[in-house]
């Protein structure tokens, strides 16, 4: 019973219901769409969104940004695809492009922890660097002519109409969900961003819990590269610009704080698929794809703005309860008297 | 209150000897020597300054002392990390809990912790059973009231086996129900061997719960024994410097005209309410310095936000000069001719990087002073230079950042900022806390210099010495009340001090 | 001379807008003596275009920055206007100046409206002006869609008068853009260091709540920098427009990497508090030549860019953060007190 209500009161279940009921809403609209094709493709257009997303939550989790990691999607997607076009190993490719992820994820852990650099500021010049390494690293041309077999395992399907990468990606979720609850240090990241001071008391190393959630996050973000890699089939020099901003999106949307220590990996995989599916959603309401951009800025600020006044107005009430207790407390005794 | 096991081995469980510790030149601690038995409550009193969290830092770790020995059980311990102290199963239950607002309590409670959650579970299931507690873990940090959250941290140190629990000040924000519950606790823990360093500033509580008093004056122990040995009267004249005399302040008597009673008031506070205080009525007059007495969390800080317009006021009205400014916003506030000295001059009064001269003339930009659109530089200059020369503020020109100045001449500067407005009245929030003795004098001569000028002073301060010296009338605050009222003969410390501890007696009673 | 020099000395951020003065001759001398071309002031002046956008708009991004926020929508207003001033012209047949008038009444409502949910609703400036470049990008494509004119074509043909903005040149040498610039430097450093509304900005950087304390408005003084960066953008939008000859919703795309590298290069603090306009101004310099000099002078690609800028950036913010760090101050300090030692030990 408690755990049913837990689970409704959880944030997560809101963007989940919204997610659901956006489904309805276009269903309604146009009943052509509630087809199981169309929805499971949703969610596998979703899956590189679903790992920035992941991986961006654990930036923000700490209190933090990280906005390289579309510029970080792009290089490791580069640099692995390339790999595979001359013919390298599969696995020695992915181990290369996992281990620039996370080289760049600890560049950026030690920035902000380490140096205490504002983490949007120096994730903005690690950006910059990582774009400009990826035209240095092709030249400026594409990375064409992929393996087939390595294109072709993008469409392969696992469960019903799912394929095998989102199958993945959601057992990754699940996995890292249990981990951040169900164990001592997962619950680090959340309350180091929760309550940076008070975790440092009760002998939380804050600084170390922030460098890890940025290799997770740099990881993460080359994974995403590498499946980007073989869902699109080639690479050009812009590929993985604004992940970024639709990661920071995704987590919003699935009810992550960006002020840290709220929300869960669930939601911002969630995030992910509404990111990912508007465009898909606006086709079927017959709105052209144009539409996109403005509804997905609506959205954002909606929801931020709403959180905000939510959570500014419960700061105010605890603090005037508080406040109040004081006087009442007063006011008893001297009836005692 | 039955008397500790005194007997047996004579071991205490926790002791201090001989610690000192300076801030610069400031010496906070002068050789605290004290004694902690299993099983005991000692409650630990004394005003602001006084250097009982200085004294608590040490024992968590967070400061290191600079001469002196702690020892637990007779061994000596070095405690250098609040880890450390943690360690050695000394837990301090902070005034303001340090939860995770966004966790729930079991996760709160077990949070940093190498022990399974299986483990930790079932061991917090038990202590709970084992108290008498109910509290819902499920429940989130935030929907906490003060008394829950401070549960949650008192379960924390338990759970940590602490030996040692500090509470600070647990029942500043608790309602009467809830203090009853959190005194039940502390008999519970006293049962179970833990000894408890318990500090308030309610002298009631003392006589209730605990079994050994220590007063702490100046860095100092004042007053050390069981309670059984004091009344409250020895209590409050411990809490007092020793040599409260009539005659220091003959000087004053001399300078001060009556202020004119007759005439309207300056500030006029009509049953006003606000959150944190409720029903006060005041009047300041022209020329006057009222003192407000009272302890931290007794309402004046929020009285006096309210009437600047910081806070929502729920009640009442405010008038300066015959205007009504209830629940205008500063800007109106402040152009009517009142402004306001804020306590917490790092966090609300200073801006460390600016210059000197932005600094005072910050709360002038309005109106036409300074120019209609453009700064005149000029004009900024001259005011600065005028309260830099009145207020003797040692700076080496208006281009010296604020953040560089020491703390007294940061006060200076802060009050300069408000006079700069040249208001009616001002209200001076703990107007001397923090700084040193020369700087205080200065500030003391300003307050003279100003009631000189017929501005009036609404004066707060923990400080009952400060009232004593500069107030021609004062009030105390008790619990968000006005509880006393003192006409400038029958201001002393004695009955500042117990009005402002909430005891009413003798002559303060008649208010 | 030396009074005024003193008076320079003590001006805001002097060290710091040396070293950026510093920065701009080892600029010059190296790209200089790398090709001689790049001194030609003719090349010199008309390479600005390409950069002015970015030192346009980073001198009143500065302004957020000093309370406290950030700007990141500031980019797609460039693009929102741009394509208002084309389809309010060529669609709406409004006269080519109220269309430029039309637009940026547009952006400057648009900086209100991120600017009012980060100031009256406590929304962190990144998230709401994030929001806002998707939503303004996003209102850029839809307001394309209602011209006649394919929108990856852009909107051309504009009349002679709107393209002389960026065609006449001053004295036959200065395009009048570098000039607009420089007006817009001279408003923004006497709106911030000169007027009263300036220095509330500064105020609300330093200390927010000693700020209100002090009687500011603070909600209404960070919302108005909102509508200034806002406005500015606008303003590049229409001079951007205007040198290409064409309207298009996505103009200005990927310059908000380096506005907050000017901001910051240019020494403003982004906790708030600390900026200076000449500062930023600098530094937009400095960015702007080293995106015209690496090519011509190194041959670098263009495309490479964005790595000098991205170091630049992170060593000016790492080097900053070592400088306010009280261990390696220490650390000086005691270097400097033991030379000192030695020194006196040796004279001894």
């Amino acid at each position: 019973m408690t755990r049913m209500k837990s689970v409704l009161k959880a944030r997560e279940t809101t963007s989940f219901i919204f997610l659901a009921a956006l489904f309805l809403l276009v269903g309604v609209i146009n009943p052509s769409f509630l087809t199981m094709g169309n929805i499971s493709a949703c969610f596998n257009t979703s899956v590189v969104y679903t790992l920035v997303a992941v991986g961006m939550a654990f930036a923000v989790f700490v209190g933090e940004i990280d906005v390289s990691v579309g510029s970080n999607l792009g290089f490791v997607a580069t640099v692995v695809g390339c790999l595979l076009r001359d013919g390298a190993n599969w696995a020695y490719a992915f181990g290369v492009g996992i281990v620039i992820g996370a080289l760049v994820g600890l560049f950026n852990g030690w920035g902000v922890a380490v140096m205490k650099v504002p983490s949007l500021i120096f994730t903005l010049g690690t950006n910059g660097i990582l774009r400009g390494l990826m035209y240095i690293y092709t030249g400026g041309a594409w990375v064409e002519n992929l393996p087939k077999s390595f294109k072709d395992f993008s469409s392969v399907t696992l469960i019903g109409s799912f394929t095998v990468y989102y199958c993945c990606a959601v057992a990754l979720v699940a996995g890292i969900h249990i981990i951040l609850t169900r164990t001592r240090r997962g619950r680090y990241f959340i309350a180091v961003g929760d309550n940076a001071g008070g975790a440092e008391l009760v002998g939380i190393p804050a600084v170390r819990t922030k460098v890890l959630a940025y290799v997770i996050c740099g990881v993460l973000s080359a994974v995403a590269g590498i499946i980007f890699c073989s869902r699109i089939g080639f690479v050009t020099s812009a590929s993985g610009n604004g992940y970024e901003m639709k990661a920071v999106a995704a987590c919003v949307l699935g009810g992550i704080s960006l002020s840290g220590g709220v929300g869960s990996v669930i939601g911002s995989a969630i995030g992910a698929v509404i990111m990912a599916s508007i465009s898909y959603l606006l086709v079927f309401m017959g709105f052209s794809s144009n539409y996109d951009n403005a509804i997905t800025g609506i959205i954002l600020i909606t929801i931020v703005v709403i959180d905000a006044l939510m959570q500014r107005r419960s700061a105010v009430r605890n603090r005037h309860a508080r406040l109040a207790a004081r006087t009442a407390g007063e006011g008893e005794e001297v009836s005692a008297k | 209150m039955t008397a500790p096991e005194r007997a047996g081995n004579g071991t205490p469980l926790f002791s201090v000897r001989g610690i000192h510790k300076s801030f610069g030149m400031n010496q906070v601690l002068k050789g605290i020597d004290l004694d902690l038995m299993p099983g005991e409550v000692l409650s630990l009193i004394g005003g602001n300054g006084a250097g009982k969290s200085t004294l608590m830092k040490i024992i968590m770790g967070i400061y290191t002392h600079d001469s002196g020995r702690l020892s637990i059980r007779g061994e000596e311990v070095i405690l250098n990390r609040p880890s450390a102290a943690l360690a050695k199963g000394i837990y301090m239950v902070p005034q303001e809990p340090l939860l995770f607002p966004n966790m729930n309590v079991e996760e709160n409670i077990t949070i940093g912790f190498s022990r399974s959650k299986a483990e930790l579970h079932r061991e917090l299931a038990e202590t709970m059973a084992e108290i008498g507690w109910n509290l819902d873990l499920t429940r989130k940090a935030n929907s906490l009231s003060i008394a829950e959250q401070q549960l949650v941290e008192i379960l924390r140190g338990i759970l940590r086996h602490a030996q040692i629990l500090i509470l600070d000040e647990p029942t500043s924000a608790l309602t009467f129900d809830e203090v009853k519950s959190l005194f039940k606790v502390v008999q519970d823990l006293r049962a179970k061997g833990i000894g408890i360093i318990y500090i308030t500033h309610r002298l009631a509580e003392v006589f209730e719960i605990s079994d050994t008093v220590a007063i702490m004056r100046d860095g100092a122990i004042t007053i050390h024994g069981p309670v059984a040995d004091f009344t409250r009267e020895d209590l409050v004249k411990g809490l007092l410097p020793p040599d409260t005399t009539k005659a220091v302040h003959q000087e004053k008597a001399g300078t001060a005209r009556a202020a004119d009673r007759k005439g309207d008031p300056v500030l006029e506070l009509r049953d006003f309410s606000g959150y944190g205080f409720s029903g006060v009525n005041l009047k300041v007059y022209p020329g006057e310095i009222l003192g407000v007495a009272g302890v931290v969390g007794a309402g004046r800080t929020e009285m006096a936000t309210t009437i600047f317009g910081m806070d929502k006021a729920l009640g009442g009205r405010v008038l300066v000069d015959g205007k009504d400014i209830t629940g205008k916003p500063t800007r109106q506030v402040i152009a009517a001719g009142l402004n306001y000295v804020p306590e917490d001059r790092h966090l609300n009064g200073l801006f460390k990087i600016c210059d000197v001269a932005a600094n005072t003339t910050s709360a002038g930009l309005f109106g036409r002073k300074l120019g209609r659109c453009f700064l005149d530089r000029r004009r900024e200059y001259e005011i600065t230079e005028q309260y830099i020369q009145n207020f003797r503020t040692k700076v080496t020109g208006h281009e010296q950042l604020a953040g560089s100045l020491s703390g007294g001449n940061q006060q200076k500067i802060v009050i300069g900022r408000s006079l700069a407005t040249e208001p009616r009245i001002v209200i001076l929030d703990e107007p001397t806390r923090g700084i040193d003795a020369a700087a205080r004098g200065d500030v003391y001569r300003i307050i003279h210099q100003l009631r000189g000028q017929g501005v009036s002073i609404l004066l707060i301060s923990s400080d009952m010495e400060e009232i004593v010296d500069l107030a021609d009338r004062a009030v105390t605050m008790y619990q968000g009340r006005i509880n006393a009222e003192f006409q400038q003969e029958n201001i002393n410390q004695d009955a500042l001090m117990a009005a402002a501890f909430g005891i009413l007696e003798g002559e303060a009673k008649r208010a | 001379m030396k009074t005024w020099f003193n008076r320079l000395r003590k001006g805001p951020n002097f060290s710091w807008n040396a070293f950026l003065v510093l920065l701009l001759v080892m600029e010059f001398v190296i790209f200089g003596s790398a090709n001689q071309k790049f001194l030609r002031p003719a090349l010199l002046l008309t390479s600005a275009n390409d950069f002015l956008p970015v030192c346009m708009i980073s001198i009143f991004v500065t302004f957020v920055m000093i309370t406290g926020g950030i700007d990141i929508q500031v980019s797609s207003i460039v693009g929102l206007t741009s394509i208002v001033v084309g389809v309010a012209w060529q669609d709406f047949g409004l006269n080519i100046w109220a269309a430029v008038a039309l637009a940026v009444i547009v952006a400057a409502l648009c900086g209100a409206l991120s600017g009012f949910f980060i100031a009256y609703c406590g929304v962190q400036a990144m998230v709401v002006t994030l929001g806002g470049s998707f939503l303004y990008s996003g209102l850029a494509l839809l307001v394309s869609t209602l011209s006649s004119t394919e929108s990856y074509q852009g909107i051309s043909g504009f009349p002679d008068p709107f393209k002389q903005i960026t065609k006449y040149k001053l004295f036959g040498a200065v395009p009048l853009q570098i000039v607009i610039f420089l007006v817009l430097l001279a408003i923004a450093y006497l709106l911030l260091h000169r007027t009263k509304y300036g220095r509330r900005v500064y105020l609300v950087g330093v200390n927010p709540q000693a700020a209100r304390y002090s009687g500011v408005n603070t909600c209404r003084v960070i919302m108005s920098t909102y509508i200034l960066s806002a406005v500015s953008a606008a303003v590049a939008g229409v001079v951007m427009t205007s040198y290409l000859g064409t309207a298009k919703s996505d103009l200005g795309g990927n310059l908000t990497m380096n506005i907050i590298t000017a901001c910051v290069l240019g020494g403003t603090l982004s906790t708030g508090g600390k900026g200076s306009i000449i500062g930023t101004g600098l530094a937009s310099i400095a960015i702007g030549l080293l995106r015209f000099g690496m090519p011509l002078c190194f041959k670098v690609n263009t495309q490479y860019l964005d790595i000098p800028i991205g170091v630049l950036l992170l060593v000016v913010v790492v080097g900053r953060s070592l400088a306010g760090n009280p261990a390696v101050i220490a650390k000086f300090g005691r270097l400097r007190a033991g030379r000192k030692g030695k020194k006196e030990q040796a004279a001894a």
